[in-house]
């Protein structure tokens, strides 16, 4: 069937096979070299894109630091919460099965499809876009579900500060958020990165740098589904410190509660309070009243909700305890008592009269009371707080030496605590009162220095300003015999490992020029205003504590000058009276009766005190 | 003797792609087995296809043509549907793309007809475009546009070839021409998509644009070396959309480079001319007809696949013959390639042989009975 014929047959190349062929050599030699040109000269760029295509680098988020009390009561977690991560680039192809995907994810996260597109639209396509709220446990299990038909789609799981008691230890421990603008601006330098949170107020701010840990990083393959494949390399994050506070934690609780209750009782509605201990310096509860939910910023704030807050006339996101700034008071007398004994004014024993005025130029200054308490020592003038007494001392004393007395003790001074937002307070002068005129004169009653001034400045009003950290700081400084110390919320920090960091270092700030008798004498008259027959007693008596140290009220006036000015409501207060180991400010918000309305708070803080803290102190002692 | 007669360059050329093919399959993870069985049998097509005497198909020519209309019809009306394309027949079991084995019925049809005359008149034009408009029509609308420009691909080569004058050719340039403004009304969504995003890729780097994106990758990360077999990163984690399929050559070249690419397509360059060869030595008109048939068939199959593959071509789902995942294409070439070795089995023997060759040979131009 078939002819068997040369072994070499001559082809017939017709033209029309020759260009056949040769069309076919040219088109495919075409091919070869634009494939040569994207194999070699766009090669390295082309490998780049694979490689952006399955390597990414991921951030591993290192463990904030936790914050616990004094005792190792943990303050604060690193709660997870769950979200909704997408990677555009691995999401269908297919138009019909993005569209059908996209609607899912919208659905789960809440957010409108359009916008859900717009948001991926801008993202790095290769990059995982967090979309939508946190998710719960529930919503996270239930998305996990569908994860397997949703390629592209993925749960994310991060840590989220959440506070234990955020009203209770709220003003302490502040609370963290991502950067802003500014602050990313401003920290780039440190290692900071978009999106990255950081303390905005209370400690949480205050020791960031502890608090902070260092990020890892990894790099990992994926492939088309966003599916890990391996790690290639990677660093493992370091968490952030430890922080022990020098807060007590039931004392804390106590000092709220009993502050709280006090600010009911009395129909008040904002006050603060700070317990140090006045050797050390060490705070061991400070408060603030109102407090504010510090979860709702770590969890995600409604504008509505931060607004509100912001527009509260309780102005609920002040911390009063260190940032609000309120005349001392009677609270102050101790200082004008100080200087007087100090300067040889008086003696313990020199008997000053105590009218229901005194008249200075034909101004006309008013005691508390309308009628003549008589004669009397400083110790009785501080117990029964004699107005008159004291615009005396004030005026022997003098100005000058009364702001030098006062700036010894700490008035007026920065406080340089583990927190933003201190104010130092304000100890008036000569000097500060001309430069609030805009035009120094003089002539000008507005900018002169009046022996009014002066004599007021005695007593704790003129232009004097304080804060409650400031008050505690000042009578634990009468406490200890006159060191100021310096008042720290940190007792000790450890690293991850446990190791210590930073260990309690009590610091004296300044040491109030005054022998030992002089304070002496002024305790005596501290101890005497609790003790009987004065009124204070009743307060220890009906609590049932005994009245073993030494307290001082104070009811400030504010708001300019003149009669029935609005007041504050001050007390002070250290225990025991012979070694001393807690000193006290409350501080009661247009109070009106400080022995009536911040005293009592102060008892209960202390009776609490006596009946848990004191004998777990006197266990950490020894 | 028979086996010195066969062109045993094409056979090598086959037998290097059916293995570069089995090793890209592999590489990208498709049911590898199944295509060794593919190529099984369609080397069982090869071998059938050459033995079988191709002047017995002249006389058929009328009957394939309608067996293929049939085929086409019955995809329309109880074919299976993937991905948005209704393109498989169920055959025992098996599925069957009736589009691929329609390319080369195509050429047979084609080269009968166009055999009976040495000239191609304005009628015999005429009625060749007649003849392949149906097929076209059918495999357009399924829709499969890849098939159906290399149907016209193959019309177009084969009536060059069979010798059209020069205004017949012209006047399909102007028609296509004129058609040019109708293609938008054409073309389904997706098709007039993928020539928009081929004039502009960026406009959606992750919807239509992400494929041809995706494989411009692949490629060009392979390099001068390539990146090594089963080692194509892009490939290997699924990046490349249809990496068995359509984007094939794109993991091919990611793992064996520029160097790799260039042998495949030298491989590919000289089986074509080969193909020619076969024509230039065929005994008869339909032989010759066939071979530049299937020499067409394959051309346009090589340069659209590569061309989409590197990104200087729109995207058509066109396979990368003997290199691709899939069975009625791998089965259709080899025995189209097994046809055009039968031509060449059967080729003219010459007279005057060269130096020691004193054979007595006949010129047989005739069929046989």
């Amino acid at each position: 069937m078939i002819e068997l014929g040369g072994a070499a047959p001559k082809a017939r190349w017709s033209v029309r096979l020759v260009a056949a062929a040769s069309l076919a050599v040219l088109v495919i030699g075409g091919l070869a070299v634009k494939l040569a040109e994207l194999q070699v000269t766009y090669g390295a760029q082309l490998a780049l894109m694979a490689r952006a295509n399955t390597v990414h680098r991921v951030v591993l988020q290192a463990d904030r630091g936790v914050i616990y009390d004094r005792h190792g009561v943990a303050l604060v977690a690193n709660s997870p919460v769950w979200n909704l991560e997408i990677i555009p680039a691995a999401l269908p192809n297919d138009a019909r099965a993005r569209a059908a995907e996209l609607e899912e994810l919208a659905h789960i996260t809440g957010l409108q499809k359009t916008e859900l597109s717009a948001e991926l639209r801008a993202a790095d396509p290769y990059g995982s876009v967090r979309v939508g709220a946190d998710l719960t446990q529930a919503q996270q299990l239930a998305v996990r579900e569908r994860l397997p038909d949703m390629p592209g789609a993925s749960i994310a799981q991060h840590a989220v500060r959440t506070y234990i008691e955020p009203m209770t230890f709220g003003h302490v421990l502040g609370y963290v958020g991502p950067l802003n603008e500014a602050e990313l601006k401003r920290l780039k330098p440190s290692g900071y990165q978009p999106g990255e949170v950081i303390g905005k107020v209370g400690v949480e701010n205050g020791l960031e740098s502890l608090l902070r840990g260092k990020d890892g990083w990894a790099d990992i393959e994926v492939d088309a589904r966003g599916q890990v494949v391996k790690t290639l390399n990677s660093q493992a994050p370091v968490p952030g410190d430890s922080v022990y506070l020098s807060l007590d934690a039931k004392l804390q609780r106590a000092t709220a509660q009993s502050l709280a209750a006090g600010l009911l009782r009395d129909h008040k509605t904002a006050g603060a309070s700070v317990v140090v201990d006045p050797r050390t310096g060490e705070v061991l509860a400070l408060v603030s009243l109102p407090g504010y939910d510090t979860n709702l910023f770590t969890h995600g704030i409604g504008q509505a909700e931060f607004k509100k807050l912001l527009d509260d006339p309780n102005r609920p996101l002040l911390n009063r305890a260190i940032s609000g700034q309120y005349a001392p008071g009677s609270t102050f007398k101790m200082v004008t008592a100080t200087a007087g004994l100090q300067e040889g004014k008086i003696t313990p024993d020199t008997l000053l009269g105590c009218p229901s005025y005194v008249n200075v130029n034909g101004w006309i200054y008013h005691n508390w009371a309308s009628y003549n308490l008589g004669q009397m020592n400083v110790a009785k003038a501080l117990a029964v707080s004699c107005d008159t007494f004291f615009y005396q001392v004030a005026a022997m004393v003098g100005d000058v030496t009364l702001a030098k007395y006062a700036r010894a003790f700490g008035f007026g001074q920065s406080k340089d605590i583990e927190m933003p937002g201190v104010m130092p307070g304000l100890v008036p002068d000569r000097i500060w009162k001309q430069l609030q005129c805009g035009v120094p004169d003089l002539n000008s009653d507005a900018c002169r220095w009046s022996t009014g001034d002066t004599i007021t400045f005695g007593i704790g009003q003129s232009y004097l300003l304080t804060t409650p950290l400031n008050q505690a700081v000042y009578v634990a400084a009468l406490a200890n015999g006159g060191s100021v110390m310096k008042p720290t919320l940190v007792h000790d920090v450890r690293d991850a490992s446990g190791h210590a960091v930073q260990v309690l270092n009590p610091q004296v700030t300044s040491t109030v020029p005054a022998s030992a008798a002089t304070i002496l004498a002024v305790r005596e008259g501290m101890r005497q205003e609790i003790n009987p027959p004065y009124n204070m007693n009743y307060w220890f008596r009906a609590s049932g504590v005994p009245a073993d140290g030494g307290g001082k009220t104070g009811t400030a006036q504010w708001g300019g000058s003149g009669l029935d000015l609005p007041t504050h409501a001050w007390f002070v207060f250290f225990a025991p009276y012979a070694q001393p180991e807690i000193a006290l400010s409350i501080f009661v918000e247009r109070g009106e009766l400080s022995e009536v309305q911040a005293a009592p708070i102060g008892v209960d803080i202390m009776k609490f005190y006596r009946a848990n803290v004191g004998a777990i102190r006197a266990q950490e002692a020894r | 003797m028979t086996w010195r007669r066969l062109d045993h360059l094409q056979l090598l050329l086959i037998g290097m792609l059916a293995t570069l093919g089995l090793m890209t399959v592999f590489s990208a993870g498709a049911d590898w087995g199944r295509q060794v069985v593919w190529v099984i049998l369609g080397a069982a097509a090869y071998v059938a296809a050459t033995v079988f005497d191709y002047r017995r198909l002249r006389p058929l020519a009328l009957a394939i043509y309608a067996g293929m209309l049939l085929l086409l019809l019955a995809v329309h009306l109880v074919g299976h549907t993937a991905l948005g394309a209704r393109r498989w027949l169920s055959v025992a079991g098996f599925p069957l793309e009736p589009s691929e084995l329609s390319k080369l019925l195509l050429v047979v049809v084609l080269a009968a007809y166009l055999s009976r005359s040495d000239r191609v008149s304005w009628r015999t034009f005429g009625a060749a475009m007649v003849l392949a408009a149906p097929p076209a029509c059918l495999i357009l609308t399924q829709p499969d546009l890849g098939t159906t420009i290399v149907i016209a691909g193959v019309l177009i080569g084969m009536l060059f070839l069979a010798g059209a004058r020069a205004w017949q050719l012209f006047s399909i340039l102007f028609a296509a021409g004129a058609a040019l403004p109708l293609l938008p009304y054409l073309l389904h969504g997706y098709q007039r998509r993928r020539l928009e995003i081929f004039l502009d890729p960026t406009q959606d780097p992750l919807g239509a644009g992400y494929n041809l994106l995706q494989a411009r990758i692949a490629v060009g990360s392979g390099g001068f070396f390539g990146q090594g077999w089963l080692h194509g990163q892009q490939g290997q984690l699924g990046f490349v959309p249809e990496r068995a399929t359509d984007f094939v050559f794109a993991i091919f070249a990611e793992e064996f480079g520029l160097l790799g690419s260039l042998i495949l397509l030298a491989i590919l360059g000289t089986l074509l001319i080969r193909l020619l060869r076969s024509a230039a030595v065929a005994p008869d008109r339909f032989g010759e007809l066939l071979a530049v048939g299937v020499f067409v068939m394959i051309l346009v199959q090589v340069v659209e696949n590569v061309g989409m593959n590197i990104g200087v071509l729109p995207i058509a789902g066109i396979p990368l013959p003997l290199i691709s995942y899939g069975g009625s294409a791998t089965i259709s070439t080899l025995a189209a390639l097994g046809l055009v070795q039968s031509v060449t089995l059967r080729r003219r023997a010459v007279a005057i042989a060269d130096s020691n060759s004193a054979a007595l040979g006949t010129i047989t131009r005739r069929a046989q009975a």
